[in-house]
């Protein structure tokens, strides 16, 4: 497996279109994957040449149909549906994006010191035990109840919860490099620990943290769309996923495509990023992909 | 084996400790007046005043943690800004559909990711392992909402043969209730039914691989006994962590799943509570959902003595 | 595929009499992402009842898949049984259900593993593993099979066998778990007992009576016994015939004492010179029974060996060695051996065959 690993990662490296080819039908999760985030991506950025206003009231084209004027129908104040979810693409990759870095820096940090430092270890991993067992959705209202309702709170809020889980996994990362020969050797030499944990720990944190991050991006992306759904996310002005299927509800018996455009796209974003998630793994982590 | 119980039972307490706290200190750390953003927009300095005694938080803050740590330790939540009752009873209240829509989303869940991860490592690398680790990804994707709606529009408003949203209590008669239940078990499920469904996979192929399967093969013990009496139990452990993992996942889904499918439990109470900004239910709600939490990985953590013996040890 | 049918034709017919077990021109070939390997590529063989035929060679020699292959355990789809035939007191196993084969193993042929560490499940307790095959095979019920798993652990001379029956396999010895294993293999009375490397995990002392042992109940019980071993001391201590594999393929057959007095192949030649010898004393650096001190590298098994497999490391090798592979011939009264310079290597005395240089 790690022979075959090698393979491909040397495959790419050269610029021939063959080798590039080979690698792509062996990852086809990470290029499908990444192909469809590529248009989301593209989709967010060019969403006011792709749709019309998402605010723009239409009285009288309330709840319409699917129809070849409104794509997606439109809801209870006649507003394009098709719009808004161009629009709400935005919102979720953005807060996608920042909540996975924010989560992974902050975690990152908190790891190596947990990793290197005893008694920051024993209180700081303490905390985290104790914020796991908070359950997400229910910290990130629990803050939001608190403070008043931003595109900035909710990255925030969401980001909160995701740390432990990254924080753990860097620890853990640490702690097996730390016990490594040439590591121990390096401590009792006198290099200093900044040092050592810039040249040897952090680039064995990377492969894991760019996986772990993918799934933190996936499950903020949910995260955001149920908190905007129970109304406690996203200001309801702000057109996200979330927000659209939050309101939409109430006419969920008569207008069901009110709900189930935003619906289709939140899962076509979470899965292809769970399929980049899944195929990196893969890739750089062949001893805990054969575990999963 | 009791020592063991003991040992994991004391771990608790500090998480436990480190949730109240961090329960008590989110109202006092974050920036801004929270009586304030808790009074809302439009709302008067007499109704902020107002808020504010009523959290305490005109007291000296030492003073509020000793009153509430001791309220805690006597099963106090506080009580609620706007109904003025206490957490307490308004948990009770809510708490049977919840429960009971836990215990049966557990159950599906375990019922059907089980069966199906034995399944696809038996007939790894088959047509059959794809589409059950297929349905896998895609249960991880699909957002339990847009599921919940999905069921209720096929199964309740086109075929019209279970109930559209609702909860019908246990003392109703319990048909009515399972019938109720049926459709939010099976879109909360979703999720963990693919978290369990993985997991049991990888396990099951990891023990398939191993010397003691070929010598119960070679005893002449037939496929089901090997998959299921040979490799399961010992495939268990990683398969009852991870559910113990997606329990936190279905508390999430839960206060979504009830307001998909209207269902007055514990979930209702916390969105009527952050439309209401009324925060000593949210603070109750997470110490319960933390408590209930801590108690699984518990009841988790002695499980594993009852599948691999060199625990019991 | 049937490149040497001629090597099958001349191979040795039943010895005496009575065979339980007779295997002819065997290939069982596994697919890899890189090619075939031609794990077991021609071997025949006739066990008696109550016969102790011994298998040697290096690991990767071919003996374990031979062994699986008797038992139908060939993991389907990675690797399959492509030619021969096995017949078990008159049933031709290769053709038969899996239904049939599973009445078959454990039952009428059972097998012993090398690692007694890892081939007990861990969380079923000892008596439960035993009293299984007797509640398959004799439908006994479950307090019968009890009783009987306890009558076992005494059988192979577990003290206290009433309480080890309810205890977990990490709470045994590594001896004690091989005894387990012999306990579980003998339970329903097997015709046939294949050991693959049943003494090699365990530590010398313990080695000796796990064998004694196995010999002492084969006596009881009239089995017959395939060991495959790598360890030509444990083959001088059990044996009553040989077979030596090298790359798939048989080199030589003898009684025990006729091919370790009277090597044909030098193979085989090498493998004796890499024992210490019993008289003299002074061989002392060279450790029991290891096989690498021939020098050279056992050839890959992906490629089609045209020649003889093992001329690449053989000092008497021709080019005819290389092109044509040799018949396995007698060589002597049931004497067997596939090497065309038999008559040279006999000119030479076997220790200057031996010290091959590198």
């Amino acid at each position: 497996m790690a022979s075959t690993t090698a393979g491909a990662a040397a495959a790419t490296t050269p610029s021939s279109s063959k080798g590039a080819l080979k690698w792509a039908r062996r990852n086809k999760t990470i290029v499908g994957g990444s192909l469809i985030l590529l248009t989301l991506v593209v989709i967010a950025i060019l969403a006011p040449w792709l749709a019309g206003d998402p605010l723009q009231f239409e009285p009288t084209n309330r709840l319409k149909r699917p129809s070849e004027t409104f794509w997606f129908g439109t809801d209870q104040f006649g507003r394009d549906v098709y719009s808004r979810v161009i629009y709400g693409t935005r919102i979720s990759l953005i807060i996608g994006l920042c909540v996975a870095v924010l989560a992974t820096a902050i975690g990152l940090v908190v790891g190596v010191l947990c990793g290197f430092y005893k008694t920051v270890d024993t209180i700081l991993m303490r905390v985290m035990d104790g914020m796991m067992a908070i359950p997400a959705i229910l910290l990130a209202i629990a803050l939001i109840t608190l403070m008043k309702a931003s595109l900035l709170i909710v990255i925030v809020a969401i980001t909160i919860p995701e740390i432990p889980r990254v924080a753990r996994l860097v620890r853990s990362v640490v702690l097996s490099v730390r016990g490594r020969p040439y590591i121990e050797a390096a401590i009792s030499s006198g290099t200093r620990n900044g040092r050592i944990m810039v040249r040897h720990i952090l680039p064995n944190t990377v492969a894991p943290l760019i996986v772990q991050a993918t799934y933190v991006c996936a499950s903020a992306i949910l995260t955001e769309a149920g908190l905007s759904f129970l109304g406690a996310g996203t200001p309801p002005e702000i057109p996200s996923w979330g927000n659209i299927i939050s309101l939409g509800r109430t006419f969920f018996q008569i207008s069901p495509w009110i709900i189930f455009f935003p619906g289709l796209c939140l899962a076509i974003t979470v899965l292809a990023i769970n399929l980049v998630g899944d195929g990196l793994r893969d890739t750089l982590d062949p001893r805990i992909s054969r575990r999963m | 084996m009791t020592a063991y119980i003991v040992r994991r039972l004391l771990a608790t307490i500090p998480v436990m400790a480190i949730v109240a706290l961090f329960v008590f200190f989110l109202l006092h750390l974050t920036p801004g007046d929270p009586a304030a953003v808790i009074a809302g927009d439009d709302a008067s300095p007499a109704d902020i005043e107002g808020i504010r005694r009523k959290l305490g938080l005109d007291r000296p803050i030492w003073e509020q943690f000793g009153v509430y740590v001791w309220n805690l330790l006597h099963g106090d939540l506080g009580t609620s800004i706007f109904s003025n009752m206490p957490v307490m009873t308004l948990v009770m209240q809510r708490l049977e559909p919840s429960v009971v829509l836990a215990i049966a989303t557990l159950t599906v869940a375990v019922a059907f990711a089980i069966p199906l991860g034995v399944l696809a490592a038996w007939k790894a690398d088959t047509a059959v392992d794809r589409v059950v680790m297929g349905f896998s990804v895609l249960g991880f994707a699909v957002p339990v909402f847009l599921v919940g709606y999905l069921l209720i529009y096929v199964f309740a408003i086109q075929l019209r043969w279970l109930p559209v949203q609702g909860y019908r209590p246990l003392a109703n008669g319990v048909v009515d209730t399972l019938r109720s239940i049926a459709l939010p078990a099976f879109a909360l499920g979703m999720t963990y039914m693919a978290l369990i469904a993985r997991i049991t996979r990888a396990s099951m192929l990891e023990v398939l691989s191993e010397d003691y399967i070929r010598t119960a093969r070679a005893k002449g013990v037939a496929t089901p006994s090997v998959l299921l009496r040979h490799a399961l139990k010992n495939a268990a452990i990683p398969i009852v962590t991870v559910i113990g993992i997606g329990f936190a996942l279905l508390i999430s889904g839960v206060v979504i799943t009830e307001t998909v499918f209207n269902i007055p439990g514990l979930g209702r109470l916390t969105v009527d509570a952050i439309l209401k900004r009324d925060y000593p239910i949210i603070q109750g709600l997470i110490i319960i959902f933390a408590g209930v939490k801590v108690l699984v990985n518990l009841l988790i953590d002695i499980s594993y003595t009852f599948f691999d013996p060199r625990i019991r040890q | 595929m049937k490149s040497n049918v001629s090597t099958a034709a001349t191979a040795p017919i039943a010895t005496n009499g009575d065979t339980i077990l007779s295997v002819q021109d065997l290939r069982t070939h596994f697919y890899t992402r890189d090619g075939v390997v031609r794990a077991v590529d021609g071997v025949t063989f006739d066990l008696a009842r109550g016969e102790t035929l011994c298998i040697v060679g290096e690991s990767g020699c071919g003996k374990s898949v031979t062994a699986l292959s008797i038992l139908g355990l060939i993991p389907p789809k990675i690797g399959e049984i492509v030619s021969g035939s096995i017949r078990f007191d008159g049933t031709e196993l290769t053709t038969e259900s899996e239904r049939e084969m599973r009445s078959i193993r454990g039952n009428r042929i059972s097998m012993i593993f090398q690692e007694p560490m890892t081939s007990l499940n861990p969380v079923l307790t000892v008596g439960e593993q035993i009293s299984e095959s007797l509640r398959i095979h004799q439908r006994l019920d479950r307090r019968a099979a009890w009783d009987r798993a306890i009558e076992m652990l005494a059988l192979v001379r577990i003290a206290d066998p009433k309480r080890r029956a309810g205890e977990y396999p990490h709470q045994l010895s590594g001896g004690m778990r091989q005894r387990v294993m012999i306990a579980m293999a003998l339970a329903c009375n097997p015709q046939v007992l294949v050991a693959d490397e049943p003494t090699t995990a365990l530590d010398v002392t313990i080695q000796a009576q796990i064998l004694n042992l196995m010999l002492e109940l084969k006596d009881r019980l009239g089995t017959a016994i395939v060991l495959i071993t790598h360890d030509l001391g444990v083959v001088a201590e059990t044996a009553q015939r040989v077979i030596v594999m090298y790359a798939g393929r048989m080199v030589e057959e003898a009684p025990v004492r006729e091919l370790l007095n009277n090597p044909k192949h030098p193979y085989t030649r090498g493998l004796i010179g890499s024992i210490p010898r019993r008289k003299s004393g002074g061989a002392r650096g060279r450790t029991r029974g290891r096989l690498q001190e021939i020098s050279g590298l056992v050839p890959s098994l992906r490629e089609p060996i045209p020649g003889c497999a093992f001329a690449p490391r053989c000092s008497f090798a021709t080019p005819r060695c290389i092109t044509e592979q040799p018949p396995f011939e007698a060589h002597g009264p049931r004497h067997f051996a596939a090497c065309w310079e038999v008559a040279r290597i006999e000119a030479t005395s076997s220790d200057q065959l031996v010290s091959s240089p590198t």
